[in-house]
Order: C-alpha cells, then structure tokens, then sequence
C-alpha cells in the first residue's frame, strides 16, 4: 500500500510537469546535490582542521577553546538552518485527502504520509549532516545510539513546531529566514573583515570565550553538539537515550493524529477583514492596470521573499568584495551583482506579467478599454520600475564607485546589460505564449522558481563576464560594439511593444476561457 | 419591438468540431430572456462571443443596433455587462475594492456610486464581506458580487450564464427582483441556466440551443399555449431527442 502511495504521490507530482519543468528538477537535484556537499564539506572542514598540522602551524591563534566557539557557532547556523528550511508541506494535502472516499484506511493513511515527510531529499540532507557533524567527534561507541536518537529528536521537535505552530512560523517566516541569512553572511563577512589581523582582535576578547562558549552549549545547536562530545557515563547515555526515544514516540504519535485529524477535518481558511491602502497608492501613482499588477505581485509573500533576497546578497557580498581591494575578481564581480538587481525585478515581472491573473483577464476583455491599451500600459509598468532602479544603482556606481570604470563605460556597460535581459525576457515570455503558456516560466506558479533563479545566476553571471571583464586598451572597442547593440535592441523593443500583447491575445485567451471551465 | 440583439449566419468551431452553426436569434428590446439547452450545447461560448471575449468564424451580431466588429466593439462594450459561470472576479481585492475598479472602469458617478455599491451589497447579503479578499469568499457570495459588479455600471444589455447556480434561496428571491426592476428600466436580459423552474417563472421568451442552432423559439403566447398540457422541463424534454440508454444497462447496480 505505501508503494502505492510513493507511486500515486510521484506520479501526480510528475504528471503535471512540462519537459522544460522536468529539465528544471533536474537542476533542482544538481543544486540539492551542491547543497549536500557544502553542509557535509562544511562540517567535515570544521570538524577536522585543527587537526592538520599545516593549520595548526599557520594558524597559531587556533586553540581548543576558539575551535570549539567555531564548532558551536557551525552547529547553531546548520540548527537555523534546519529549522527554517524543514518542509512540513511536503504533500498535497488535498489530493491525498480524497483517497478516503475511495476506502484508503485512514490511520494507515496517516501513518504513512508522515515517513513519506520524513523522507524529503531536504530532511535527508540535513539529517545525514548531523549524523556526519556529530558522529565524528564522538570518543567511544557508546555515543552512537545517543546521537542518533537526540538527531532524530531534533527533527521531531522542529517538524512538530512547525508543524503545530504553522502560523506563528509564517508569520515570522521572513524574521527566521532573514536571521539566518544574516547570520550566514554576516559571519563570512565578519571572518573575512578580521582575518587580516585576527590575532589582534582575538587577543581582546580571548578571556571571554570560555564564558561564550558555556553559553553557546544551552543553545539548540550546543545542546545537540553536547551529545556527541560531552563528558557522562553509560547509566547517563541511557537515560538520555531512554528519554529521547519516549519523547520521539509521544512527538510522532502526536503527530500522526494531527495529520488524521488533518485529513479528516479540512482546516478552513480564515477570512481576511482589514482595508488594503497599498492598492490606492498603486493606483494613485501607477495607473489602474499596472498598479494592479503590482498590487498583485506584493500581494504574493514568495515575491516579498524575492525582493528581500535581491536586495540582501548584494548589500552584504558588495562590501566583502570591496574588503578584497582592486582585483580583478571584485572589478568583475561587483559591476555584474549590481547589474543583476533591476534585471532581476525585471524577470519578476516578466514572470508574473500574466500569470496570476490569467482568468482576471476575461474580465479585462469586457471592460469598454482597448485590451491592447490595458496590457500596454502593464507591460511599461513592469519595465519602468526596474529602469528607476537601474538609473539610482547606476548613479549610485559613477559617483560612489569610481574605480569600476568612467562614466561612459558604467552606463554603456549597464545599458547594455538591461536591454539583453528585456530581449531575453520578451523572447521566452513570446515562445511560450506561441506554445500556449501563460508566463514566461510556468503557467501553474507565476514565480520565479528557485530552480529558474539558479539557472538565471549563470546566465547574469556569463553576460556579466562578457561585459565586465577587463580589457584593457581593447575596452574602447567592447564600448561601440555594445552601444551599436543598444540601439539596435532599443529600436527593436519599441518598434515590438505590443508584440506580447498580440500572442496573448492570439494564442493564450482561447486557453484561459477553456481553463476557467466555462 | 426593436431587436437588442440580432444574430444571423454565426459560425463558431473549435478545431474540426462546430459549437455553433448557422445560428439565428433576435431578443426583443426590454426582454427577459432564457436561454436553455443540455451540457455542452454551446450556451456559454455562445455567451463568451457576445460579451467579446471569443472569437467567431462567420456571421454577423447585432447588439443595440451596433455591429459586432473592431470599430463598434468598445461601443458595445460599455452598453453590455455579464455575470459568467464561473464568475469573473478580482482575486486579490476586496469586494469593495473591486466594485469601485469596475466603477471607475466604467466612469460611474463618483458622488452615486458608494450610494450605489452600499444599497447592493446590503440588499443581497454581502456587507460583512465588503473588506473581506474575493478569493476567500464562498462560491454563492462570488456569484452574488459578480453580480453587483454587473449591474453597478447601468448596462442596457445583461448577459447572465447560469446566474442562480450555488446561490441560496432568499437571494435569488432578490435577484429576481433586481432583474424586474432592470426590466422596467428597458434592460435586455439573457439568462442561461438548468434550474428550468426559475427560467419559468421569470422569463418572458425562452429559447432552446440543441445542436449548434436553436430548435425551439417560444415567446410568452407559445408558451402559455404549451404550458396548459405541460412544465417547461417537459416541453424541453420533447424538443431535445437524446439517445435513450438500455434499459438493462445498469442491471450490475
């Protein structure tokens, strides 16, 4: 029956993929494979590096009290980030829930969508990075079963939070995600800053660390950490061993009948009674169409998620790049960061351009406005928001960041840059729309998938090499080279505006009034 | 009586397969009209042409004396409402926010319409949900405030497809009475629906769509002759040759 269930549960997930999707998980499973190898490299590198005796020579401020700080700090992060990124809603609900009408017992049911939970690649990866992380700084066998039971405590303590207090958990979503973030690049900035005179700054606060550390072990990831390498005896191993067990039976049986309760009893969604001003001032300064297409965009919390983290990598690897001085990496690397930020809203825009209102646009269809004249007005509302954006950020470049290039070459450069992606976007956004899709990326979910991004990353970062790179006295020839094709992309766009508006209209309407079951 | 709408000669297939051929009707001016006919007989695309969102092959539409084309269509448009099933909303708004984008869509009096908007919501139910976002609203309260955004814009010809369906009893009660009153006011009303009762007792004209064309056209003194030996469930019946099934067929039951 749970072989059924695997089978049932993947094949509705695969079923609904296109082969552009499928070629999208593929590169999903690439990056939970990268991910995979940098938390268990990660972990294998803090474990171990104070062991080798290169290290331990170069780094002579390297005691056994800092490594067990970096030790613990490690441990706190990958708890953070356990915690933030463990899926509970890992299964569709909904179409499980029908299998009762159809005579599915309902506690097997259960039972088994709770392993199959468990059983995610992401809850895997994180899991088998504890045991890893743990494991080897454990002194005898004896520890081995503690571990493994406290590891499997800890992710019943955090499935069951998230699980139990989902809520409260969405609320603060954006605080846990941004915390870690912070965290995460806050320390790579922070070692990065002192590792230069480490030894100085160390020396200042080097009586401190024990009383750190002491503090640390009372965290979550202290706690976990203590397991493995605290000092206790057999008759303590087994009653720590003892209570986990009974705490991980009495967390998952309370969890097996939430998830029956689930199934059985359909939470209904509360109704939402407060005034939305956002909308008005949408409106008031964007006009009645583009400004619903924002209003809708915000309205979208993955999309508040994006902005966040379009804004955040850029304002903490930026500085870091500038600590390394004028090399050729962070000549490089900063013009192009920089360049992607309106691009990327860009392509957010691009994304959404119809997919969320896909059905709202019958209505449009009836309203005594030129359709064309309504997706018009969409279509430059998506691309001036981000140009704004591109003339601060460039503004910004030519006067706080001279050593990036002249004038000419910051703007030229992008330009450039700006109008490749407009092309690229306006190409995709019209061969899908030919294909009967309704945005540019997935007729289903109208965001920019973490997938798609990935994928985005080497396309900026290729375009970014091509015109960032630098030439030397070639550079005056990149110059004309790139503004010949500015003005060419430039007439191209104009002259092509309405150039989506005619393959929705063309090909997507018949679609959309089929997919609206009228 | 002047014709609100004309229809002559419509053509209108997806692919190979015809929804609609050689289609003919007229609606008389000030008419409530229904229009009935089985699942998939092209009712709602049928609806979909004449409000301006699909396409048609050939033929030509008549609507308030404007043709349907390129140059009349915005014409039309502002003369023409709907309510579609399902209905067409603004997920993302507030009902009261989506009232007033119709209204300012539409150039309603700013001084008249939260006047307007108010006395609606309030005569069918849907105060309490004023602020409340469309997408969490139940599908009767969808279909009610579908409505409201119809008739909020003083249309002269309104498009109803199945306008009572999910909708309880004292509502439609007073949909009905809407309907009287635009009826009064010389709005032309097109109704589609199954509940053939409702379609009874409100309509003047009913129509019957069976097989790409109209088969049946009954105006109120065909139906009152009909009506004295028969329901309209029955007349219907009569007019729509289905193929009866095997009486044995379901013998495993």
């Amino acid at each position: 029956m749970l072989r059924k269930l695997i089978y049932l549960n993947w094949s509705a997930f695969l079923n609904r993929l296109t082969s552009f999707q499928t070629f999208l998980v593929v590169g999903y499973i690439i990056f939970l494979l990268i991910l995979f190898s940098n938390l268990l490299g990660s972990a294998l590198v803090i474990v171990l590096f104070d062991q080798n005796p290169i290290v331990t020579n170069q780094l002579p401020w390297l005691t056994a009290e800092i490594h067990q700080l970096i030790t613990l700090i490690f441990a706190n992060v990958l708890w953070i980030l356990h915690f933030s990124f463990t899926s509970t809603r890992l299964l569709n609900m909904e179409e499980n829930r029908k299998l009762l009408a159809y005579g599915y017992p309902v506690k097997k049911l259960s039972w088994y969508l709770n392993l199959m939970g468990f059983f995610h690649p992401l809850n895997l990866i994180y899991n088998f990075t504890w045991l890893v992380f743990l494991l080897m700084q454990i002194e005898n066998l004896m520890y081995i079963p503690v571990v493994i039971t406290v590891v499997l405590l800890n992710y019943a303590v955090i499935y069951s939070i998230k699980h139990r207090f989902l809520k409260i958990v969405e609320k603060r979503f954006k605080i846990i995600v941004f915390s870690a973030l912070f965290l995460i690049f806050g320390t790579i900035q922070a070692i990065a800053i002192i590792s230069r005179r480490f030894e100085q700054i160390i020396a200042h606060y080097l009586p401190s660390i024990d009383i750190i550390n002491s503090y640390l072990f009372y965290t979550p990831g202290g706690l976990l950490q203590y397991t493995a390498t605290g000092t206790y005896n057999l008759p303590t191993a087994s009653a720590i061993y003892g209570f986990s067990a009974l705490l991980i039976f009495l967390i998952f049986r309370d969890h097996f009948f939430k998830t029956r309760e689930g199934l059985q009893k359909p939470v209904r969604e509360r109704k939402i009674f407060k005034r939305n001003k956002r909308w008005y001032y949408l409106k008031k300064w964007l006009g009645l169409n583009a400004g619903k297409f924002y209003h809708y965009v915000l309205s979208h919390s993955y999309n508040r998620l994006q902005l966040l983290t379009i804004a955040l990598i850029p304002a903490v690897y930026i500085p870091l790049l500038l600590q390394l001085g004028n090399s050729y990496y962070s000549a490089l690397l900063i013009p192009t960061m920089l360049a992607a930020i309106p691009v990327a809203l860009l392509a957010m825009g691009m994304a959404n351009m119809f997919g969320y209102e896909n059905k709202e646009f019958l209505l449009h269809k009836q309203f005594p406005v030129s359709f064309e004249k309504q997706l018009k007005e969409r279509f430059l509302g998506i691309i001036v928001v981000p140009l704004l954006i591109f003339y601060l950020i460039t503004t910004a470049e030519i006067i706080y960041l001279p050593q990036l290039g002249s004038v000419v070459e910051i703007y030229v450069a992008n330009t450039f840059f700006f109008v490749c992606f407009t092309l690229v976007f306006l190409w995709a956004s019209f061969y899908y729309y030919k294909k009967v899709n309704y945005s540019s990326f997935s007729f289903k979910h109208p965001i920019i998938s973490q997938k798609v991004t990935f994928m985005m990353m080497f396309l900026i970062f290729g375009l970014g090499y091509a015109v960032f790179a630098p030439l030397g006295e070639y550079q005056i020839y990149r110059l004309w080279v790139m503004g010949g094709l500015i003005i060419a992309i430039g007439i191209y766009l104009w002259r092509d505006m309405d150039l989506l508006v005619r393959a929705f209209n063309n090909h997507i309407l018949d679609k959309v009034w089929a997919d609206s079951g009228h | 009586m002047d014709q609100a709408i004309k229809i002559s000669g419509l053509q209108k297939s997806y692919g190979s397969t015809f929804v609609l051929a050689d289609f003919e009707l007229s609606v008389p001016e000030g008419n409530i009209f229904g229009l009935i006919g089985p699942n998939g007989a092209g009712k709602s695309t049928l609806i979909g042409i004449l409000t301006g969102l699909l396409d048609y092959d050939e033929g030509e539409i008549i609507i308030n004396g404007h043709e349907l084309n390129e140059q009349n269509e915005l014409l039309i448009k502002q003369e023409v409402a709907s309510v579609l099933q399902p209905p067409l909303l603004f997920e993302h708004f507030t009902s009261h926010d989506f009232l007033h984008y119709i209204c300012d869509i539409y150039e309603v009096d700013p001084k008249t319409r939260q006047q307007k908007m108010d006395s609606l919501l309030e005569y069918l139910g849907l105060t309490e949900f004023e602020h409340a976002k469309i997408n969490k609203l139940s599908a009767g309260s969808r279909k009610k405030l579908s409505f409201c955004a119809a008739i909020i814009s003083d249309p002269k010809v309104l498009f109803l497809d199945e306008p009572f369906e999910s909708i309880d009893v004292i509502s439609i009660g007073r949909m009905k009475t809407i309907l009287n009153h635009l009826q009064q006011k010389g709005v032309t009303i097109i109704i589609t629906s199954h509940i053939l009762e409702i379609v009874e007792n409100l309509c003047d004209d009913i129509a019957i769509l069976h097989n790409q064309k109209i088969i049946a056209y009954l105006d109120s003194e065909t139906r009152k002759e009909l009506q004295k030996d028969a329901t309209l469930s029955e007349i219907f019946e009569s007019y729509v040759e289905i193929e009866q099934p095997k009486n044995d067929i379901l013998n495993w039951l």
